[in-house]
């Protein structure tokens, strides 16, 4: 039985049309075959959702069902039908979340499964991933997907950027980088064509993809208003203001919510209106996604006076002149220096400072551009790509910038067994006192 | 094993394996440069060509994890992590560098925490694509000649294609000479045991190629020698997954009245199965071996027509063995939080079950500490399959 809870409450009006986003997402799944769409199991910041948007191919998000699943409280069943088929529950529970839902789908010919969140997800006309620098399961969770769908054609597109080497010039690599990126994404194209049975209108991938950049800006600009004190918008609301950007990139309806989202925002500061009254604490969310059967905890910390203006979590773009993109008619190829250029860009400032690496890097522009006190990490059990790594953030932060309080929070994405409330809640409130004595000591 | 003779072979690679690193420690003195290298991923031809000592990293499976749980986190691979314990605890302080393949997400995301925390004075990340189409073949011939370019410019030699075509062929002969080894072990009784096997195996990833072709070839002699009693109905095992680099698991198989007669691991059948084919330009050869000769789950196939042809090519090679080695059984030994082969295990038990192979699915630790019940799930498998 579903143990849901209530909504949460946001603190911007525009946070609360997100609901309505993901449930069009997924409603959108549903219809197309009388649309006559084609349906892609997809993932997110996979490079992948131009060439879907100019093709009218309707993604389905795994993470997205996931993470409604996990929202809902009512994941569970999906990943004890998953493990009944020895999926193991340390394996990322997103894939093994979605991969339970289609196991019992299949089973029963097709229909629907019972109680399915929001009226559940489309099947699938093809999968698409991405054995990309960041997640195993972005090309192991299609092919273990197969395994039960096994009509369904899949791709794996495979882009890298350069890896992180403080003693290389990344920038010499650069350009093979982006030539294989360019070739991945045109064999994707062809991939697509062929399923879809229509060719590329590159004119139209040419105008999603400006759509694109402009959404970018637009996103930078609009989430640096939060630079305000108090901040008018914390990351409880970002992990839902997140949704255009990462699931609906390149559609005009992704670009005109963040129109509405700056307007909001800035009559929020205009008004002296802050996520917290009053704000005393101001945090960096600075890694690790979010447990989203507890995202409330984000207004415990609103609660005691303590805000996230940033997060380095699902900000998956930067101001495109920031960017310095090299100019090309070619759309795939403007993808792919976007790609590699927003995964490196952190380096250069990293290679001046010694001992930091780009991750850190990013973390301390952000604290200084938003006027943190403290850094908040969450590790999800099931998930490396995001995860490993983090005490090693931590740690490298503290030497090569400064001793501020950091909290390292530990949990799951989707579940919810290994989370205790009371147990999160003390850890916060500990936390807030480390906050409180930092402060005092920065003021002596 | 009673009855079989003895080694001079062996007792090396038993030396090897009980003081692993122990021959880099004295080629180290020697004026040789020492590179450490994680993964079957890692292109160790080129390291040969450059005249360097390759060491494989290793577990000490019966040590516990003390001081690496500081730098990384225990949501990781529980092998790369003591690997990695071992490492900041000094077992490989003969490195004068590392290589680290971007095999998976667990070994990709902890290269700052390696590198970082090592602090070596030669340190690369080889970024191995996860596909294998034509773009992805001639992306890792510049990857490899990026790693090329920083091993010359550490070592102050220039790695020469000579050099690499020369290393191809002293590594693919010692691949044949290992499969040599193997077809021992297809009589039955086996002519040399699985434990003894593991020992061979990683002693094998601490030398020189040369020395690994010599002892190899010595062992073999040797074996070849030894008269094998017949020992009744004992069940043939054959053992997948990853690195497993120690003698605990085969003796829980060897101990319960079985033989581990083959493997698919990425200290065994999966690297010496496959050879680099001797191309015009070596990197070439190189780049086909990792990406598409190579059977490991990082390395994405799926290009087949229908998903059956998908399996045949991901799991083809393992009927076969099958067939070859007369295994009864197989045992799939996957560490816990591992993605890659997390994901594969409904398909692969059942594309093997679908053979008339029974299979046993085993998640642990990379720790004896948990042997007691890996034991019993295997002694329960031998009487389900007796």
């Amino acid at each position: 039985m579903a143990e849901e809870k209530k909504g949460r409450a946001v603190a911007t009006q525009t946070a609360a049309r997100i609901p309505k986003f993901v449930r069009g997402n997924l409603s959108a799944t549903l219809k197309a075959k009388e649309e006559e769409k084609k349906v892609a199991k997809a993932f997110i910041a996979d490079g992948q959702d131009e060439i879907m948007r100019a093709m009218d191919i309707v993604p389905a998000w795994g993470e997205s069902f996931s993470g409604v699943c996990a929202a809902k409280r009512d994941a569970e069943k999906y990943l004890q039908k998953a493990e009944s088929d020895n999926f193991s529950r340390s394996l990322c529970t997103y894939a093994t979340c979605h991969i339970g839902f289609e196991m019992i789908r299949e089973e029963q010919g097709g229909a629907m499964p019972e109680g399915a969140p929001w009226g559940g997800m489309g099947r699938p006309d093809m999968i698409l991933g991405n054995g990309q620098l960041l997640c195993d399961p972005r090309f192991k969770w299609p092919q273990a997907l197969q395994h039960y769908l096994k009509d369904v054609p899949v791709f794996i597109t495979n882009m890298y950027y350069p890896p992180w080497d403080p003693n290389t010039d990344h920038h010499e690599q650069e350009k093979f980088y982006v030539k294989y990126c360019t070739e991945e994404l045109r064999e994707t194209v062809k991939f697509c064509e062929k399923v879809t049975g229509k060719k590329m209108d590159w004119d139209r991938l040419a105008a999603v993809v400006e759509l694109s950049d402009k959404t970018w800006d637009l996103f930078v600009d609009t989430y640096d208003l939060r630079k305000a004190i108090p901040t008018p918008m914390d990351t409880g609301d970002a992990m839902n203001t997140m949704v255009p950007l990462t699931f609906n990139l390149g559609t005009q309806e992704a670009y005109d919510f963040y129109v509405e989202l700056n307007s909001e925002l800035k009559q929020k500061i205009a008004g002296g209106i802050g996520v917290a009254d009053p704000e005393k604490y101001r945090l960096i969310w600075a890694a690790g996604l979010p447990s989203w059967f507890a995202l409330n905890d984000f207004q415990y910390f609103n609660s005691k006076g303590a805000v996230f203006p940033v997060e380095v979590t699902y900000r998956g773009c930067e101001k495109i002149e920031r960017l310095d993109l090299p100019k090309t008619n070619d759309p795939l190829e403007h993808i792919a220096w976007r790609w590699v250029r927003y995964w490196t860009h952190w380096y250069d400032a990293a290679r001046k400072r010694h001992g930091s690496t780009p991750k850190v890097e990013r973390i301390i522009e952000y604290i200084e551009d938003y006027k943190c006190d403290g850094a908040v990490f969450h590790s999800a059990f099931s998930c490396r790509s995001w995860h490993a790594g983090i005490i090693n953030q931590a740690d490298v932060l503290r030497k090569v910038y400064k001793d501020i309080p950091i909290l390292i929070m530990e949990g799951d994405i989707v579940d919810i067994s290994s989370y205790n409330e009371a147990d999160t809640h003390n850890r916060i409130d500990a936390f807030i006192e480390t906050l409180e004595a930092y402060k005092g000591k920065q003021k002596k | 094993m009673t009855g079989l003779a003895n080694s001079k072979g062996l007792e090396t690679a038993e030396k090897y394996y009980a003081q692993y690193g122990a021959r880099a420690i004295e080629l180290k003195k020697e004026g040789r440069k020492v590179i450490g290298y994680m993964s079957a991923l890692a292109p160790v031809e080129i390291l040969t060509a450059a005249g360097v000592v390759p060491v494989r990293l290793k577990g000490f499976v019966d040590e516990a994890i003390t001081k690496g749980d500081a730098y990384m986190e225990s949501i990781i691979c529980p092998f790369v992590r003591n690997a990695f314990d071992a490492a900041i605890k000094g077992r490989f302080s003969f490195m004068d560098g590392m290589v680290l393949p971007h095999q998976c997400d667990s070994i990709d995301r902890t290269n700052d925490v390696w590198s970082s925390y090592l602090n070596l004075p030669y340190w690369h990340f080889l970024n191995v694509p996860h596909v294998t189409d034509d773009p992805s073949i001639e992306f890792m011939k510049e990857i490899l000649r990026v790693f090329i370019g920083t091993l010359e410019k550490f070592l102050g030699t220039k790695i020469t294609d000579a050099a690499i075509a020369q290393a191809i062929k002293a590594h693919n002969e010692n691949r044949r000479l290992m499969r040599g080894l193997y077809d021992l072990r297809k009589s039955n009784p086996p002519l040399i045991s699985g434990v003894e096997m593991m020992k061979v195996l990683v002693a094998a990833m601490s030398i020189p190629v040369d020395e690994s072709s010599a002892l190899i070839r010595g062992i073999t002699e040797d074996v070849k020698k030894r008269t094998a009693p017949a020992d009744g109905n004992r069940k043939r095992i054959m053992i997948i997954g990853d690195q497993i680099d120690h003698t605990a698991i085969p003796e829980s198989i060897e101990n319960t009245g079985a033989w581990l007669v083959a493997d698919d691991l990425s200290i065994g059948g999966k690297i010496y199965w496959p050879e680099v084919d001797e191309t015009a330009d070596p990197l070439q050869g190189i780049a086909e071996r990792y990406l598409r000769k190579l059977k490991i789950p990082t390395t994405f196939v799926g290009d087949g027509n229908t998903y059956e042809e998908n399996l045949e090519a991901r799991f083809g090679h393992l009927k076969q063995r099958i067939a070859e080695f007369k295994v009864d059984g197989a045992i799939l030994f996957i560490y816990k939080y591992c993605d890659p082969y997390g994901f594969e295990v409904p398909a692969m038990k059942s594309y093997i079950e679908s053979g008339g192979t029974p299979v046993l699915y085993l998640e642990d630790e990379y720790s004896t500490s948990t042997l007691a019940r890996v034991k019993t799930r295997i002694e329960a498998f031998l009487e389900m399959i007796a």
